[in-house]
């Protein structure tokens, strides 16, 4: 399909969003949406490396032959994850720290390699920049939706702010439990909706 | 030979800490593979298979070759490096030695490259193994064995959920939960299930 | 040229240049990586010895201390402890006056169970530091011990056995050296 670059940017934003459609890169998702903060940041870094990654593999798109190309896009995105991981490292300590082991993982980021094999390794260098950020964004507002539900419910508090003292929170949704269950009704919840626009449509 | 550490490890990466159900590492092929009994136990074996021995390369590369020329930064696109081309192998022997079984692996074999729970227990023995850049005591076999037990733990939740999923076929389910949404709610539950084990005490 | 040949040459040069960017990336990063774990280092150690002026690194058997120092008097150590906790290993430091009663406890660096073994650094709303560790202020170090006299926190027995068992058995070995 022939769109134009603003096309390719605003179709990881809703259509194709990699977290609630695609359903793609759903490991960090999980394990890192325990607050809003931290939602936020991997987001920031996915889409760095995103950006970067997409950039990279289009201007090499002509160079790299097909059987190689798999460890060739590795290397790219595992370079770009490195410098985004030292960046962190040294400019944003307690984040590097929250996110822990979950920066190395944006190499093995299904988003990250799935937009290289099916985009950028056959696009252009510019539309790959609008995927990249239409991708990144899209994948980082659904981590701050899932982060906040998961903050507000679980720990009674939003960016680290205690909104609540009256309510016990149920600490199962800041556990694993809770980050699946969120998923799982939030997916459920858009597939709801979506069917219901496609019946009208008829 | 602190042999209740050993244990600890083993049941901490099977059950309490399960790669799936408590750290989120491998969902992907989880959420996409698990719909039959057979075929999951299959992608088990091969997980588990890579995660060993993912884990003993990669060791052997950060204790010999990175930590001693201060080259940690370059953990993570070696890590992913050597999981690709061990995966690559492993295709490659099945091929060769066993066609009939890689008929049953198909695409999947390739797919374990970008599993989060192979990348994610190498990066874990680092961390967790490793003391101010030296090896901690039985470093080696005790990756070794968090290695088999991120398998093995992944194998287990697999086995679980398929044949959950078989039933659910008989089962009336809401046309918006169908297939992905269900079976993150089922995760849920059975991660609510193995947070049973948190006070598993030797 | 040969197939493989060729694919193993692009793959090196492509490995060859991302490894170049990343040593250049590191050397840039390191010194304030550094910096930040060094001046997270002296905030926990002020915050613990308040009255101290300065604190000088010190080793003895390869182990890693400092002495708090307010003027020319040695007023207490500063430990460097690494405990085994629930999910991975513990960065502590506990500050000891030289008879070997704590003066505070400060956790840097943990992986235990969110909302669970997490608590250790929890401070309450109204509260300005940790109440867990806040229990070992005052207390000798060799007598420091769950149910005796620390409270263990609700649903993370492990991980505050870990906490108390690392500092209590760290602080032993290291003043039974200091002495000698």
């Amino acid at each position: 399909m022939v769109r134009g670059n603003l096309g390719e940017f605003v179709k990881g934003l809703w259509k194709e969003n990699p977290t609630f459609r695609i359903v793609l890169g759903l490991c960090p998702t999980l394990a890192v949406s325990t607050s809003v903060a931290n939602g936020i940041g991997m987001g920031v870094a996915a889409t760095f490396v995103l950006l970067g990654s997409n950039i990279f593999v289009s201007l090499v798109r002509t160079i790299v032959p097909e059987k190689v190309r798999i460890p060739c896009y590795i290397v790219i995105i595992a370079t770009f994850v490195t410098i985004a991981d030292l960046f962190m490292k040294a400019y944003a300590p307690l984040l590097s720290r929250s996110l822990g082991m979950f920066v190395p993982l944006i190499v093995v980021n299904c988003i990250v390699l799935g937009r290289a094999e099916a985009f950028s390794s056959k696009e252009p260098p510019l539309k790959s920049i609008f995927d990249a950020l239409g991708m990144g964004i899209g994948f980082t507002w659904a981590l701050i939706v899932i982060s906040a539900i998961r903050e507000v419910t679980g720990n009674g508090t939003i960016m680290g702010i205690c909104i609540s003292r009256q309510f016990e929170p149920p600490l199962f949704m800041i556990l694993a439990p809770g980050a699946l269950l969120t998923i799982g009704a939030l997916i459920g919840v858009i597939n709801y909706f979506t069917l219901k626009v496609k019946a009208k449509a008829k | 030979m602190d042999l209740a550490s050993y244990i600890t490890i083993i049941i901490s990466t099977v059950f309490v800490n399960n790669f799936i159900l408590a750290r989120f590492l491998g969902l992907c092929s989880f959420i996409g593979i698990s719909k039959q009994t057979g075929p999951s136990v299959s992608m088990g074996v091969a997980v588990t298979f890579v995660t060993t021995m993912a884990s003993l390369i990669t060791w052997l590369i950060y204790n010999f070759i990175l930590l001693p020329y201060d080259l940690a930064y370059l953990r993570t696109i070696s890590f992913i490096l050597v999981i690709a081309s061990f995966v690559q192998f492993t295709e490659i022997v099945i091929q060769k030695k066993a066609p009939s079984l890689y008929k049953v692996f198909g695409i999947y074999l390739p797919l374990i490259t970008v599993n989060c729970a192979v990348f994610g227990v190498a990066v874990l023995n680092t961390d967790v193994f490793f003391l101010h850049g030296k090896a901690v005591p039985g470093s080696f076999f005790k990756a070794l064995l968090q290695g088999f037990g991120a398998g093995a733990g992944y194998t287990l939740a697999m086995f679980i959920m398929s044949g959950i999923r078989e039933r659910l076929d008989f089962a009336e389910v809401p046309e918006s939960l169908k297939d992905v949404p269900i079976t993150f709610i089922i995760a849920s539950l059975m991660s609510m299930a193995f947070l049973g084990f948190s006070g598993f005490k030797i | 040229m040969n197939q493989m040949a060729k694919f193993g040459l692009i793959l090196g040069i492509i490995c060859l240049i991302a490894t170049l960017v990343l040593a250049l990336t590191y050397e840039v990063t390191r010194p304030k990586i550094i910096e930040q774990l060094r001046q997270e280092e002296q905030a926990a150690l002020k915050k613990i010895i308040p009255d101290a002026d300065s604190f000088e690194l010190k080793t003895l058997d390869g182990v890693e201390y400092f002495e708090a120092m307010k003027g020319s008097d040695l007023i207490g150590y500063c430990l460097k402890v690494t405990g085994s906790g629930y999910s991975g290993y513990m960065r502590i430091i506990v500050g000891i006056d030289p008879n070997g009663v704590i003066r505070g406890v400060s956790v840097l660096e943990h992986q235990e169970t969110p909302g669970l073994g997490s608590k250790i650094t929890e401070v309450r709303p109204d509260e300005t530091e940790p109440w867990f560790l806040k229990q070992f202020k005052g207390k000798s170090a060799k007598a420091v011990a769950v149910k005796k006299n620390i409270d263990a926190i609700t649903g993370a027995t492990i991980s505050s056995k870990a906490v108390t068992d690392a500092i209590r058995d760290a602080v032993d070995i290291f003043l039974k050296k200091v002495r000698k």
